[in-house]
This record gives structure tokens, C-alpha cells and sequence, in this order.
């Protein structure tokens, strides 16, 4: 079942929208929908003078879908806390999309805002264009990032993608900014693109695979083998790569594999094998 | 003539409290213990080319003088029609009036933000993630033989912080290295001297100073006071240091972290980290730990450089580790007088440090989402309050070009560029020379701000003007029957 949701007028205060959901949704009549609350800045208003809503929800979580259409990139927390059915945004998302989520899928055609399922537990979000920064973070002072699910970044994404990342698999097709797997403790995360360096930062263990360049290295991580090919959830991934373990500051066992072809800088680390 | 004793210092977060001031007929005619920018202060401050005396309003797009009353009816009306609003600025007041700030924003659903947020906002996040060894800055005057300034130069920023608290001070254990200081002082500037003379004479350009080299001098070895800079250039307080490294731009994360695993006895694979030698960065790390009591002060060019709290956070690691092995304490060398205090305050009323938004009734915090840079870049806020401060001059260009386009009311005791693009000028007195209080010191210590003088007619204290402020937004919230 399907419910359409329309953005009646461009935003200018953040609307913190986390009742956009199936959980919340489903079993519920079009009108009752309508009259949900949501706040605009510190305007606590109904769901029907921020969108126009259309069609039917489910009568379960799983049977719902939600298509939400303009910029909503003022937004905040669409999904949070989620545990089944789908999302589709049709244009830019806002920050904390699918935060503490547990299941279902979210569906952002657009570029999605910061924060991009933070504390995740389970599900899948995936973004057509480019994602903020702290993609699968934790909440500010917490030290749970994402533990459990899929994130999957077709653009570029920010910085400290995955940080405290628990547990999962991140996968950014574009480039990632720096810090990407800060303070990992485990976990997979995947940049097709280039890196802008500093990965793995204070990171526990997990694992950090670059196909393309990655501008630096830390110089508490210290290379440790060569290897032709890498596995990811079972896709191989052809290398040859370079193999660092760190971060010995943090007496960690995190692991990046970095593209030896597109790192030619990185070449005087093999005088240590 | 009237000498005021043990008055404390309205500037940097130093927050010296020996100055004596002499006052004349409601005038200050001297100040003596000061450092260059406080004399500034208190000699000029009364200037009225510098001051805001009336209330202004700005009708037809031109600021026109109106009544006080006028004023703050008017900034109640923006704040309460506001859907977004931002209280930003604080860290030049007093805590009672950050105290009022706090209760405007949650009357009206605001988000309260101080200066932090473009100065050592990371820090705190930092000591958030990680948490902070420190001391007061009494310990460190008695008691530490190592003293490192990274990416902070207190010669020009806090000048009397290395003669209270750290290399010139004469502590309990810990004599002072003034002498010795002030002979290096003297051979630069004679070495000055000299290489601007030989430019004049033979038309060439004179020789840069020598940065750091490979190894650190014999002398270090002795059992004295030490003092060690880490910065991108050379400033005017690495010119008097014992040691001064100098780190690539950007590249402190890297830096500190390589130190960390020297200092856990681990190898590290390179020649050179952020351009310092490691047969350097080995000597620094034995350095640090062969210390009887170490501190590290960090400035803002560690927490706004890249890496920005992740720099904080390797900073106060190694401040960790090397307390495994001797004693070692970090602490933020904090810019504005009472900024430790605008932090103070916003946690003890609130919960959170900065950045705290009221829009749901409720303290929320989340810097990136609610810090006020952030909200004006992405055009969000509809209205602005800004208390003692000049985001106009500092603030990102987008984030003043939306701070300005919507109502912006300026509480303020000197003409700036934010009062100058303001809606409401309201003038207020200066704290610490006009108006009691008490403000915090860089270390946590809480001191009493000293009135000495009277404000000029018209100017209230921040405090006041911000009450005054909050009876007319009740009054206007009763009014329309909004809860």
C-alpha cells in the first residue's frame, strides 16, 4: 500500500519529522495521518499544513510505503527508529534519515543531509546522490555508531563516515572525506572512489577497503602483507591491495586495504615486507 | 583619587586579578599590572567615538535614535514573532547575564549558542568522546618543568599568561626562568636589529631564523623550567621558547599521534611526520616523559585547523598515555574573558555546553545540526539576538549574509559591524569596568568581576537589558494566548 506525501511550500525552519514512518503510518486512516504533529522551528504543527497527503498506508509496518516528494532537505529524522516497510524520498533528504533504525528500506533519490543512519541497527538505506558527513555515526558523546544493517552511497559522502561503527557494511561508490571508520570497533566499510585520508583513526578493528587513491596513510598504521583480492559479504573485490593494520596508538586490529595501482605514493611502504 | 586594588581583568581568559586602577571623578586615569590590550581597554573605553550611547531602531532602512522602552518593545516583538530564532554572542558578559540569555531562549524557543562554536566548540566535544586530565592554573605555576603551547601563541593573545602561570612565573618548586627569558629576548631583537640593518645597507634581503632542527639542544638535559612551542610559523612566543617545532599546516592529527606511539615505546615506519624529524619527535617524546609534571596548553589553531576535534582528541590521548608513565595535564587556552563561563552556564542551566536549541521545549544539542554557524549557512534562523559579540566580522560570509537579512537585534557597548547592520541597537555597559559579575577563568575558577566606574546614562547592564527584554516577551506571548 502507498502512501504519497507532497511538500506544500519550501522550508525555512527545520521540521523535525521523525512520525514519517511506516511503524507510525501504518493501520492509520488518511485523515489521522493528517493530523499528526511535527514541529517547524518552535511551531508545533499538523502533518497536513507541511504536506499534502495522498493514497492509503498498510495495515502493517511491512505493507507500507511511503513516497515523499519536494526538498526536504530541512528536515529531520525521516524513518528515525524504523523497523519495517520502505521510504522512498523523491529529491534531497535531511539530516538523521533513518537514525536508530531496525529494519526496511529507505530510498533517497536525491543527496541526503548528515548523520544518514546514525545508530542504525538493521535495514538498508541507500542514496542515489552524495550523503553528509558522520554516515552510520553515533550520537554526539555516545560511542555506539551503526550496529547492524547497510548503507549504500552512490555520490560522494562527508566526513567520518562510520564512525564507531559496531557492526554492518557502509559502501560509498564516490569519494569519502576524511576520518572515514573513525574509532571502529568493527564492521565493514567500503570507498570505490578516492579517500581523503586519516582513515581508521583510534579504530578497535573492522575493515576499510579504498579502490582509489587515498591521499595518506597515519603514521600509526604500519603495512603488514600484500594482497591480490579482498571479500566483502562474500563479493570479491580485485586488488592487488595494501594491507595496514592499526591504530597502533590504540593498540587496534582494524585493517585497511588500499589499491596498491592507485596508491604509487604509498610504494616505500613495501620496503618493510 | 581613588585606587582600586585586585581588579580582575575584562579581556582574555587569563582573567588576571591584580590589576590596580586609578579613578578620578568617575573617569579611570591609570591602570597599572595591565598587559598592552587591557591598557587599551580601560584608557579607551569611555571613547565615545568607539560607543554606542542611545538606543537605535532602524526605520526606512536607516538606524534612527529612539527611546530605551522603544527598543526593547520592539527587539520583544521580532523574538516573539520569530519561528527559529538564535541568542548568540556571551562570552564578553557576565554569568548572570548569560544566566538571563539562558531563560529568553527557552521562553521563546530559541537556540542559545556562545562563542565556543568558532573557537574551542571542538574541545568540548572532545572532552565529551574522551574526557579531560587538567588542573588549575595555580598547580601549573607551582609545580610544572615542562610547559608545551601547541598552535597557540600567548605572547600576542594572552600576554600575561606565561608571566602568571607557566615559564616567567616563580612557583613554589619551580623557579622562574625570567632572567634567562629576557637575555634570549634581548639577542633577538639585537640579531633583529642587525639583519634590518644589513638589508638597508646592502640592498638584500636578511635570513630567515633557523626552525627546527634535528635533534633538541644539550641544554635540556638540565633539570629547569621548560618551555616548548609546536605552531605552523614562528611566533612571537616560539621566538622565547626553550624548543620550537614546527609542524606542516594541517597535519597536527598526525603529529600527535605519532608522538602517542613513541611514547608507548613503538616504532614508528617514516623518516618524517608533518615534516619533524621521528629522531626529533623521540627526543621530544623521552623529553615529555623524563618531566616531573608536564602540561600542554592547546589554542585554536589545533581545534580549527583540519582534524578539528579529532585533533583534540589525539591531544588529550597523549596527555593520557603519558600519564601511564609520569604526570601530564592538558588544557584549552581560551580566547574571550568569560567563555569558559558562557559553557559553565549553559550546562549548569541546560545541560549542554553550547549550541543548545529550545525549539521543542526542551534542551537539545547536537553541534552541526544546532550550532550557530551551521543554522545561519543553512539559512534557518528567522531572527537573532547578539550579546557582546561581532559575528558580522568573523561569521563566515553565507552565514552573515542570512544572519543579516533577517531582524537582527545587537546588545552591545561598542559600535561593530554587527551593530552597524543591526535592526535594535541597545547599548549596554561594560562588564568588568561598568557593571559587576563574575566570569571564569580558562581553568574553571570562578572570579568576581569588579565594577569601578559608572555607566554613562542610557546604558544598562547586559543582565537588565535582557530581563527587561524577557518581562515584554511574557507579556506579548500572554497576550496572543501562546502557552
Amino acid at each position: 500500500m502507498t502512501l504519497i506525501l507532497k511538500l506544500k511550500k519550501k522550508l525555512s525552519a527545520p521540521v523535525s519529522a521523525e512520525c514519517i514512518s511506516p511503524d507510525t503510518f501504518a493501520g492509520k486512516q488518511e485523515s489521522e495521518i493528517a493530523g499528526l504533529t511535527l514541529w517547524e522551528g518552535n511551531r508545533k504543527r499538523q502533518l497536513s499544513e507541511i504536506f499534502e497527503v495522498e493514497g492509503i498506508s498498510g495495515s502493517s509496518p511491512s505493507e507500507t510505503t511511503i513516497h515523499i516528494k519536494g526538498d526536504l532537505s530541512k528536515t529531520r529524522r525521516i524513518g528515525a527508529g524504523m523497523t519495517e516497510g520502505r521510504i522512498v524520498i523523491q529529491g534531497n533528504g535531511g539530516m538523521h534519515i533513518g537514525e536508530e533504525m531496525k529494519g526496511g528500506t529507505i530510498l533517497v533519490e536525491g543527496n541526503a543531509g548528515s548523520w544518514l543512519g546514525s545508530a542504525m541497527k538493521g535495514g538498508v538505506i541507500e542514496v542515489k546522490r552524495n550523503a553528509g558527513d558522520y554516515i552510520g555515526g553515533a550520537h554526539r558523546g555516545s560511542t555506539k555508531g551503526m550496529r547492524g544493517g547497510v548503507i549504500i552511497v552512490h555520490g560522494n559522502a562527508g566526513s567520518e563516515a562510520g564512525s564507531h561503527m559496531r557492526k554492518g557494511l557502509i559502501k560509498i561508490f564516490g569519494d569519502a572525506d576524511q576520518f572515514a571508520g573513525i574509532y571502529m570497533k568493527d564492521g565493514t566499510i567500503v570507498v570505490h572512489g578516492n579517500s581523503r585520508g586519516r582513515l581508521g583513526a583510534f579504530m578497535t578493528s573492522g575493515k576499510i577497503v579504498v579502490c582509489g587513491k587515498a591521499e595518506s596513510v597515519l603514521p600509526t598504521f604500519s603495512i603488514d602483507k600484500i594482497n591480490r583480492k579482498t571479500k566483502i559479504h562474500g563479493d570479491e573485490i580485485a586488488g592487488p591491495f595494501y594491507v595496514f593494520v592499526g591504530d597502533l596508538a590504540e593498540h587496534g586490529n582494524g585493517k585497511l586495504y588500499l589499491s596498491q595501482t592507485e596508491n604509487e605514493h604509498l610504494k616505500s611502504v613495501e620496503l618493510f615486507l | 583619587m581613588n585606587v582600586i586594588r585586585n581588579v580582575t581583568c575584562p579581556i582574555c581568559g587569563t582573567l588576571c586579578d591584580d590589576l590596580e586602577v586609578t579613578v578620578k571623578d568617575n573617569v579611570i586615569v591609570d591602570a597599572a599590572n595591565t598587559c598592552a590590550i587591557s591598557d587599551a581597554k580601560f584608557m579607551n573605553y569611555s571613547n565615545p567615538k568607539h560607543r554606542n550611547l542611545t538606543p537605535l531602531v532602524r526605520k526606512n532602512g536607516e538606524l534612527r535614535e529612539t527611546s530605551l522602552e522603544e527598543a526593547i518593545k520592539k527587539s520583544a516583538e521580532i523574538l516573539v514573532d520569530a519561528s527559529y530564532p538564535i541568542l548568540y554572542g556571551w562570552s564578553c558578559t557576565s554569568c548572570e547575564a548569560i544566566s538571563a540569555g539562558v531563560e529568553l531562549a527557552e521562553e521563546i524557543g530559541g537556540v542559545i549558542d556562545n562563542t565556543s562554536t568558532v573557537c574551542h566548540g571542538p574541545s568540548i566535544l572532545s572532552i565529551q568522546n574522551v574526557g579531560i586530565p587538567t588542573s588549575t592554573l595555580g598547580q601549573i605555576r607551582h609545580r610544572a618543568d615542562l610547559i608545551i603551547y601547541w598552535a597557540s601563541d600567548p605572547y600576542s593573545a594572552h600576554p600575561r599568561h606565561m608571566e602568571r602561570y607557566t615559564a616567567f612565573s616563580n612557583g613554589r618548586f619551580q623557579k622562574s626562568e625570567w632572567a634567562h627569558y629576557v637575555a634570549r629576548l634581548r639577542g633577538i631583537l639585537g640579531k633583529k636589529r642587525l639583519s634590518r640593518a644589513s638589508e638597508l645597507v646592502l640592498m638584500k634581503e636578511a635570513e630567515l631564523p633557523v626552525v627546527s632542527g634535528g635533534k633538541l639542544p644539550p641544554k635540556f638535559e638540565t633539570d629547569k623550567r621548560k618551555l616548548i612551542v609546536v605552531d605552523v610559523r614562528k611566533t612571537r612566543s616560539a621566538e622565547l621558547a626553550d624548543f620550537f617545532i614546527q609542524v606542516e599546516p594541517n597535519k597536527d592529527f598526525e603529529l600527535i599521534q605519532a608522538l602517542r606511539l613513541l611514547v608507548r615505546d613503538e616504532e614508528v615506519e617514516t623518516d618524517q611526520v608533518a615534516g619533524v624529524p621521528v629522531s626529533l619527535l623521540e627526543d621530544v617524546a623521552d623529553t615529555m616523559i623524563g618531566c616531573d609534571f608536564g602540561v600542554l596548553f592547546f589554542g585554536v589553531g589545533l581545534t580549527m585547523s583540519s582534524g578539528k576535534l579529532q585533533n583534540i582528541d589525539a591531544a588529550i590521548a597523549l596527555t593520557r598515555d603519558l600519564n601511564y608513565r609520569t604526570k601530564f595535564v592538558i588544557m584549552p587556552m581560551r580566547g574571550h574573558f568569560n567563555v569558559a563561563g558562557a559553557n559553565i552556564v549553559s550546562t549548569w542551566q541546560t545541560g549542554y555546553p553550547f549550541a543548545v536549541d529550545f525549539s521543542q521545549g526542551y534542551p537539545r544539542y547536537n553541534p552541526g545540526e544546532t550550532s550557530a554557524v551551521d543554522i545561519l549557512s543553512r539559512d534557518e534562523a528567522d531572527a537573532s539576538l547578539i550579546v557582546a559579540s561581532d559575528p558580522v566580522s568573523n561569521f563566515p560570509r553565507r552565514a552573515v549574509e542570512n544572519l543579516v537579512k533577517n531582524p537582527l537585534i545587537a546588545i552591545d557597548p561598542v559600535v561593530s559591524p554587527t551593530t552597524a547592520m543591526a535592526d535594535v541597537v541597545l547599548p549596554s555597559a561594560f562588564v568588568g569596568i561598568e557593571e559587576g559579575g563574575t566570569a571564569y577563568r580558562m581553568d574553571r575558577v570562578p572570579l568576581p568581576m569588579k565594577k569601578l566606574v559608572d555607566p554613562p546614562q542610557n546604558c544598562l547592564s547586559d543582565r537588565e537589558i535582557l530581563q527587561r527584554i524577557l518581562h515584554h516577551v511574557k507579556r506579548l506571548r500572554a497576550q496572543r494566548g501562546i502557552a
